[in-house]
């Protein structure tokens, strides 16, 4: 498979499993940093909140990309056969139903 | 004073944004098929792939300034939208925040759906991804306004 062939396959699984980790993460709080801003420092994992809150929004972040990078680089090795069955609406279909479930889980601020 | 100044910067990108994104919409679900004439149709008429790029970098561009200023927010903001017991102000931001990262997953994907020349197979995903960013930027810069004119950095 050439390179600008491989990329598509790349940039549909990245987007795919970006979203569903991302929504994991923010569900079930795996962030691979924690962010204390009151002190400016960071923190491995996640931490409890001192000396102010804690943010986890950067760590989601990371462990969502990373986890996505990894899945796309494994699909763009994929034999041409297989990965002609990757399909672009996984890219678009994936995060808008991430988006649904992330409106379900913030529901109760609508909700008040 | 760094922080309001990071903050209008953030503003004026996301205004950018939100035109490249909007015109780019527009032309791809209601195409012009006749010389544009009016301003509306002229509006429509532009060429769309020539805004991919644009698009990936003023958002990615905007989403760093987020992610720079979101601390300030987190510490004097929010704070006080608690206490003025506004959850859907709160609530309306943590989507904003969230959205935000759903649109970088999507942006690679974006980005090679609309590289030249533009391929039939992806025409389906690359009207979907660019509603779907268009959206997403949308909420955001409403969102943002909004919780600006509520409780702005620097009042």
């Amino acid at each position: 498979m050439k390179s600008n062939e491989r990329l598509p396959v790349f940039a549909i699984v990245f987007a795919l499993v970006c979203s569903i980790v991302y929504v994991l993460c923010v569900w079930k709080n795996f962030a691979l940093f924690t962010y204390h801003p009151a002190s400016g420092e960071f923190g491995l994992g996640v931490q409890k909140a001192r000396d102010g809150p804690a943010m986890y929004w950067y760590g989601w972040i990371a462990t969502s990309a990373l986890a996505g990078a990894a899945a796309g680089l494994l699909a763009a090795l994929l034999p041409p056969s297989l990965a002609q069955r990757v399909s672009p609406a996984l890219a678009w279909v994936t995060p808008l139903i991430g988006i649904a479930i992330l409106v379900y889980i913030l529901r109760n601020y609508f909700l008040h | 004073m760094t922080t309001t100044v990071l903050l209008i910067i953030h503003g004026l990108l996301a205004v950018a944004l939100l035109g490249a994104i909007t015109h780019q919409a527009v032309s791809v679900c209601w195409a012009v098929r006749q010389p544009a004439g009016a301003f509306v149709t002229r509006f429509r008429a532009v060429s769309a792939p020539a805004y991919a790029n644009a698009v990936v970098l003023l958002y990615v561009l905007t989403a760093i300034l987020g992610g720079v200023i979101y601390p300030d927010y987190r510490m004097s903001i929010r704070v006080v939208l608690e206490q003025l017991d506004m959850p859907m102000a709160n609530g309306s931001f943590e989507l904003k925040e969230h959205f935000a990262v759903l649109g970088l997953a999507v942006l690679p994907a974006y980005w090679c759906f609309w590289r030249l020349p533009l391929a039939q197979a992806y025409a389906r995903a690359r009207v979907a991804l660019t509603l779907l960013i268009a959206g997403i930027v949308w909420w955001n810069f409403l969102v943002g306004h909004v919780l600006n004119n509520i409780r702005g950095f620097g009042s």
